[in-house]
């Protein structure tokens, strides 16, 4: 085999690996809270993810695998010596994946973003020297990411307030759910179709100006808004309540007590008598049923379910924002590098123009397409069923800022974590009082898996670059 | 890597809830206790009595779990400090129940005729109060859906209100009851008085801790 060719498959091979990594592990994030709250199926789900994420990958994913191939690494420094480039590309890849195995292994919550970007410029820095790494586009990244959580929290925390507002403490939830519902729909679809085409979709070499782009955004979001509308109109709303309810509580309480002692005796007794019993209990507890149905509890309670039901539709629409921005962000994690190498097995060196080819674009896509099939659709189960507290108004506030915090990073070219998006969101929502109950150190974690990650998929990515020379020296250059 | 799904962490709300279904029945049994109290039998008094200590320890092996299992980590929507606030004074109700039921097992109580309404008015009125304040804490689901605001926040505004108008009466009664004990023709011994001195004492503070309860959940409604 040329040496060349060696290096094209082992690229291609891990790269596809890595693909298939992020589709295994990390869509779970988007599609989960749906499966929880029983807003898709499992099938369903799994379904719109793949369509998704393929297209996040394959229309916007061009501008963070352009950061990831010569955005990191001055690589004209190699152009002696391109081989010690791709190696180290391949090295990378390769340290990238043993790391995340070792990671998911252990349970850290680590993110593939920060591994990939650790060990290109970790092999960058000892074989190119401090000058090859690109210190301020790595401290931009860096930046990006301890600000894109915050983002996200922030415009999570923006729109949840005006949830509550405006729906969660209206005195008519429905009502005022049913009024609100086009400008959340408009909401989405405007940033959505905003974000998406702003600076172009390059590979439908679609470019429009700044004030089209809004033009076309604001008619998307007007037309989803108006189809939206009439199915919203038709929710039945429950007339006004009594601001005062005459209700007595007490009584609730009494007839379940006589219910519970009749309950006593219909076990311990036979024949007429028990008959007699079991006759009684079930009148005391239908009427039990009936004064709770005609004071305001159960109808109350009711009214915040029939708003969840109708924000489904918007939490669906909002995971799958998060899904094709996460295709469009994370595909360059396994392709970015790919792109580098076979770029320099073609050219001899990376050229400062050229763009990511489509074919590997959606190369990207297939494979987390493939990851999401094999095994992402079991941890989308188990994700959906550990996190059904996010519930359909929470979920969609959540994803909602993610999702457009993740995309208009991935149009800056900067390679984020989706997860530690998310989790800003959710923590966003919390802060709004909207949440039972979060685990803080979770925040801890994530610090800390940064500050080892960076290093440890460093040091790992050169501990494979040498091994890889070894090796590659043993077989190729007799 | 489920690290959204570890974000979530486990919600101490609904083993409060159970803490609170705990003290009902602690004054459950209180209620038994009362029934029995005009045949005026101590052994069978003192057996119930028994029962309710039983009942309050399981209510303190709850609250002991809870305390045991909210890490300092834990964000939730209300004040850390304010949910132990809540959970202790729900503690204190069931001492107070348990309290009570032991004073009654002690000495069979001098049925003074005049009073003896009056005692069990006190009584349920108190209990009355209590159960206005557990259905206060069972809303607390609903409030965190509505995240403590809008019409639930309304609903337990109102509840609140009732509870303290509850408490209210309870006091007048237990007025009532302290004006006959120290008129001049009530002839008791001196333990008979103290008994039913603090028989009444015990019986408005079940009332006055709901209240409070009542009280701690209205301060973290958000109400315009």
């Amino acid at each position: 085999m040329e040496l060349q060719s060696f290096f094209e498959f082992l690229v291609l091979t891990v790269g596809f690996y890595m693909a298939w990594n992020i589709g295994a592990n990390d869509v779970s994030n988007a599609m989960g809270t749906s499966v929880g709250s029983g807003a898709l199926t499992l099938r369903k789900a799994v379904f719109l993810a793949a369509i998704l994420e393929f297209g996040g990958a394959f229309f916007v994913g061009s501008n963070v695998s352009d950061t990831m191939q010569r955005g990191l690494i001055d690589t004209t420094l190699f152009v002696n010596d391109p081989n010690l480039l791709i190696m180290g590309m391949c090295s990378a890849l390769l340290a990238t994946g043993i790391w995340l195995q070792i990671a998911s292994y252990c349970g850290w919550p680590v993110s593939t973003t920060h591994a990939i970007v650790g060990a290109i410029s970790g092999f960058g820095l000892i074989i190119g020297g401090s000058d090859a790494v690109r210190w301020e586009e790595l401290l931009t990244i860096v930046f990006s990411w301890i600000a894109s959580p915050l983002i996200s929290a922030l415009i999570s925390y923006l729109i949840f307030s005006v949830l509550q507002r405006k729906i969660l403490y209206a005195l008519n939830p429905i009502e005022s759910t049913k009024k609100l519902y086009p400008f959340f729909v408009f909401t989405v679809f405007f940033v959505f179709s905003l974000v998406l085409l702003f600076k172009g979709l390059e590979n439908l070499n679609l470019d429009f100006s700044l004030s089209q782009v809004i033009l076309i955004a604001f008619g998307v979001g007007g037309i989803a808004a108006g189809v939206s509308y009439f199915p919203v109109r038709n929710v039945k709303t429950p007339g006004t309540y009594p601001q005062c309810p005459s209700l007595r509580p007490q009584n609730i309480v009494s007839l379940e007590k006589a219910a519970k002692h009749l309950q006593r005796v219909q076990s311990s007794s036979f024949e007429e008598v028990h008959d007699k019993v079991s006759n009684l209990l079930d009148q005391v507890s239908s009427l039990a049923q009936k004064i709770k149905k005609e004071t305001n509890f159960s109808e109350k309670a009711s009214d915040y379910k029939t708003v969840e039901k109708m924000f489904v539709y918007l939490q669906i629409f909002s995971a799958c924002f998060v899904a094709f921005a996460h295709g469009a962000n994370d595909v360059a994690n396994a392709i970015g590098p790919v792109a580098a190498v076979l770029d320099l097995v073609k050219n001899g060196s990376i050229s400062q123009t050229s763009v990511v080819p489509s074919w590997l674009l959606a190369f990207g896509g297939f494979g987390i397409v493939v990851g999401l099939a094999t095994w992402g659709w079991r941890v989308i189960e188990t994700i959906g069923k550990k996190i059904t507290e996010l519930t359909p108004t929470r979920g969609f506030c959540a994803e909602f800022g993610a999702a457009t915090t993740i995309l208009i990073a991935s149009k800056m070219g900067l390679p984020i974590s989706t997860t530690h998006c998310l989790v800003g969101a959710v923590l966003g929502i919390g802060f709004a009082r909207g949440m039972k109950a979060l685990n803080l150190g979770m925040i801890r974690e994530i610090i800390l898996s940064w500050v080892i990650t960076i290093p440890a998929s460093a040091i790992m990515s050169i501990g494979v670059f040498y091994v890889l020379k070894l090796f590659v020296m043993e077989f190729f250059t007799s | 890597m489920l690290t959204i799904a570890r974000l979530f962490g486990k919600s101490p709300f609904s083993p409060l809830q159970t803490h609170m279904k705990r003290v009902g029945n602690c004054i459950e049994k209180l209620t038994d206790i009362f029934d029995a109290l005009p045949k005026g039998d101590l052994g069978r008094i003192g057996k119930l009595a028994k029962e309710l200590s039983n009942l309050e320890h399981e209510a303190d092996l709850t609250k002991n779990d809870i305390r045991n299992h909210l890490p300092k980590n834990l964000f939730l929507p209300i004040d850390r400090s304010h949910f132990l606030d809540i959970l202790s004074t729900q503690d204190h109700i069931a001492d107070k129940a348990e309290e009570i039921g032991l004073l009654l097992s002690f000495r069979a109580l001098d049925m003074e005729d005049d009073l003896k309404d009056l005692l069990k008015e006190l009584y349920q009125k108190s209990a009355e109060t209590f159960w206005q304040a557990k259905t206060i804490i069972e809303e607390l689901d609903e409030l965190i859906e509505s995240s403590f605001g809008g019409l639930g926040a309304e609903k337990v505004k109102n509840m609140v209100e009732q509870t303290a108008y509850l408490e209210h009466e309870v006091s007048e009664i237990q007025r009532k009851i302290l004006q006959n004990l120290l008129s001049e023709t009530r002839n008791l011994s001196i333990q008979g008085f103290y008994l039913w001195e603090s028989l009444t004492k015990e019986l408005g503070s079940i009332a006055e801790l709901s209240e409070g309860l009542a009280n701690k959940i209205r301060v973290i409604l958000e109400l315009k």
